[in-house]
């Protein structure tokens, strides 16, 4: 059966447009308008992936993560508004999958939806094992060597880490802050410049030309996505 | 009136020259002697006064009888002839007495009047340097308070009436019986003397067109009341000036928004018109006549309709990106990065419209990490980016290039276009400045630019290019050491 996607979204026009383009995708779609509307069709319907809003009606769309996230780890993607950053930080360290920045071309929004429901596939198979390849790169994550064009690569421990955590989210944008958590522990949240420079050096040693990265991204004033399909 | 202290100096002064005259006696002639006692008649009339000069005078003459002039010791004289010169002398005496001590109190007098125009001056200066009714009022009194030696209150009116909160003075018992005075004061702009201490007196501050305010001279001794006259006429014209100034400032904003919002009005409604009469008439014409177009002709306009839609999205950032940077809206968010972070977004988000361009990314290696909003600053080299994509040829190169140069991160974008036309390296960073060249787009890529610089105590030049084309040069403080 095709995924079921719960929309989430006050606005007519653009509930409109979302409906046409996802059910020619073949999704299956439950709309809702409100805050509390989507909380309630959350549990249940049980959907496959939930689409936020974040300027809803009734209450902060951050409500619905925070509500959502207590009973599912269903994936969530969020349509922000540009320039509030704040708020995707916030959306993302509640447990937020990825954000669209509104006004978004529809291709952009479907790449996002396959590669959240993917991981979300891969996540419930748990197959994080064995070697991960992208692009010239390998990744054998049993005996922790990384090879670039078969070359072997010496990470540091740290470094093999931070690589280690962005893979176990592919294409998922991870916070500043989740990821000095994940890597550096719970009391070391606040310094960003550490991740910054072990994201530098990761760079250098995976990416032919680490100012035009062509699987790590930046992603400014958030954090950092690995992208490992083309 | 002699005071006590001039009297026994004036004593002092003619003893001492009569012990002299005592000690001269055998030596001299009487009428040499007698010089002496002129003399002590002089210092007595510079240093204590004509009054005590006058009896200086006549103790100079007995004491000249008495111990200088033969038979010593007695008034009675052998020789009459020295009646005259008794008589003469004395006459000198009062008159070089008393002519000293009327240019000795010119010169008080003078002395007064200097320190009298040197207070003014210094209140007239000190005020003019102040820019708030309050803080004004407050230093007039406090200058007041000074110069009078007296408690010098000022109060304000708000909405019309003399406020207890508007005073100059926290600390000064005021009855609100004194805050009636005032208020009479204020609304009769006739000064009061009937206050509720001997010597207190309300004086209006008179503006030219109204009255500004009450200074309330308490608890004044003798006070010099035209002097308080003169300062209460000077601290109403500092307090005019203020107000008259923030007035006219009021107006020269309101002015500069009005020129600012019709030059914004006009430039935007013709910039968010264009795409939206293409986006109207294209998806128009989907609709209308949809079974009569080729499949070619219906791809064209759904193509126009996005690339127009797009176009107005950039035009509407900008604009409240503008907006947000102009009005203070926007706090940086400074932290530490590496520029090369800002470089590889910004050329991922214009991958597809650099798509036939050559791109090269020269990064110094001992580059220190910026200190600046990561997201501002990489919308800046964006800016410059999609600005050297629209007006440079499809195929011409680009560069990005960093490096360090002293105290500054000198971060440059350089294109091979047609360059710019001399004399508008400048005006292209003005709002809504449109070039030659430039016929579309609101002309606000670059204002941004520089407002995003300066925000970080930077700056941003375009310079022509050896070999043709131009250099956006942005320079960022180094200010911290990187972590």
């Amino acid at each position: 059966m095709k995924p079921l996607l719960l929309m989430v979204e006050d606005d007519a026009q653009i509930r409109r447009f979302l409906r046409a383009a996802l059910e020619a995708e073949g999704y299956r779609l439950q709309e809702c308008e409100t805050a509390s509307e989507a909380l309630a069709q959350a549990s249940a319907r049980q959907p496959d992936l939930i689409l936020l809003d974040l300027g809803l009606p009734d209450r902060d769309g951050l409500d619905v993560i925070r509500g959502v996230r207590q009973s599912s780890p269903v994936p969530i993607v969020i349509l922000s508004a540009r320039g509030q950053e704040k708020d995707k930080i916030t959306a993302l360290d509640l447990g937020a999958d990825d954000y669209v920045a509104k006004p978004f071309a529809v291709g952009e929004l479907l790449a996002r939806i396959r590669a959240a429901l993917r991981r979300s596939a891969v996540f419930a198979a748990n197959s994080a094992e064995g070697t991960v390849r992208f692009g010239n790169i390998e990744v054998d994550l049993e005996n922790r060597v990384v090879r670039v064009d078969s070359e072997e690569v010496h990470l540091t421990p740290n470094e093999y880490k931070l690589l280690q955590v962005l893979l176990r989210h592919p294409g998922k944008v991870l916070t500043h802050r989740q990821l000095l958590h994940e890597v550096w522990g719970p009391n070391q949240t606040e310094q960003a410049h550490y991740l910054r420079v072990y994201i530098a050096q990761l760079r250098r040693k995976l990416e032919r030309e680490p100012a035009r990265p062509r699987y790590l991204f930046t992603e400014p004033g958030v954090g950092y996505r690995l992208v490992i399909e083309e | 009136m002699v005071r006590g202290r001039e009297a026994v100096l004036a004593f002092g002064i003619v003893a001492v020259t009569t012990v002299a005259g005592v000690l001269l006696r055998g030596h001299m002639a009487a009428a040499n002697l007698a010089m002496l006692f002129l003399l002590a008649v002089v210092a007595v009339a510079i240093t204590c006064g004509r009054k005590v000069s006058v009896l200086a005078a006549f103790a100079s003459v007995a004491a000249f009888d008495f111990f200088c002039v033969p038979p010593y010791n007695t008034l009675v004289v052998d020789d009459y002839e020295y009646v005259v010169m008794f008589a003469g002398m004395l006459a000198v005496a009062l008159i070089i007495g008393t002519q000293t001590s009327k240019l000795r109190e010119f010169a008080r007098q003078a002395a007064v009047r200097e320190a009298r125009t040197g207070a003014l001056y210094g209140l007239s200066r000190s005020l003019a340097q102040e820019t708030r009714v309050f803080d004004a009022a407050s230093r007039g009194a406090e200058l007041a308070t000074e110069i009078l030696h007296a408690q010098v209150v000022i109060f304000l009116p708000q909405d019309g009436r003399i406020s207890f909160e508007r005073r100059t003075s926290d600390h000064l018992p005021v009855p609100s019986s004194d805050i009636e005075r005032a208020q009479q004061v204020f609304e009769s702009g006739r000064a009061s003397s009937a206050g509720r201490t001997a010597g207190a007196r309300y004086l209006p501050l008179q503006g030219t067109r109204q009255t500004l305010g009450v200074l309330a001279v308490l608890e004044s001794g003798e006070g010099d009341l035209p002097l308080a006259d003169l300062i209460a006429t000077q601290i109403a014209l500092a307090l005019e000036r203020i107000l008259s100034q923030s007035a006219a400032e009021e107006t020269r904003f309101k002015i500069r928004t009005e020129q600012m919002r019709s030059s914004l009005l006009s430039a935007v409604s013709h910039d968010l018109r264009t795409p939206l009469a293409a986006i109207t008439g294209s998806a128009s014409t989907l609709r209308t006549q949809d079974n009569r177009l080729d499949p070619a002709t219906r791809a064209e306009l759904i193509e126009n309709i996005s690339e127009e839609a797009e176009r107005m999205e950039r035009l509407v950032s900008n604009l409240l990106d503008m907006t947000r940077l102009e009005s203070g809206g926007v706090t940086l968010q400074r932290e530490f990065f590496p520029l090369e972070e800002i470089v590889g977004t910004a050329l991922q988000r214009l991958d597809r419209q650099l798509a036939r361009r050559k791109v090269s990314v020269d990064l110094a290696e001992d580059l220190p990490m910026a200190h600046g909003d990561e997201v501002l600053l990489g919308q800046l080299l964006w800016n410059l980016l999609e600005n050297a994509i629209k007006y440079t040829p499809a195929d011409s190169p680009l560069e990005i290039a960093a490096r360090r140069q002293e105290n500054f991160l000198v971060l440059e974008v350089r294109d091979r276009g047609p360059g710019i036309t001399a004399g508008e390296e400048e005006r292209i960073f003005e709002k809504f400045f449109r070039g030659e060249r430039n016929s579309r787009g609101a002309g606000l890529g670059l204002p941004i630019c520089r407002a995003i610089a300066e925000a970080h105590g930077g700056s941003i030049r375009a310079l022509p290019r050896d070999g043709g084309g131009v250099v956006f040069r942005i320079q960022l403080p180094i200010e911290a050491v990187a972590p």
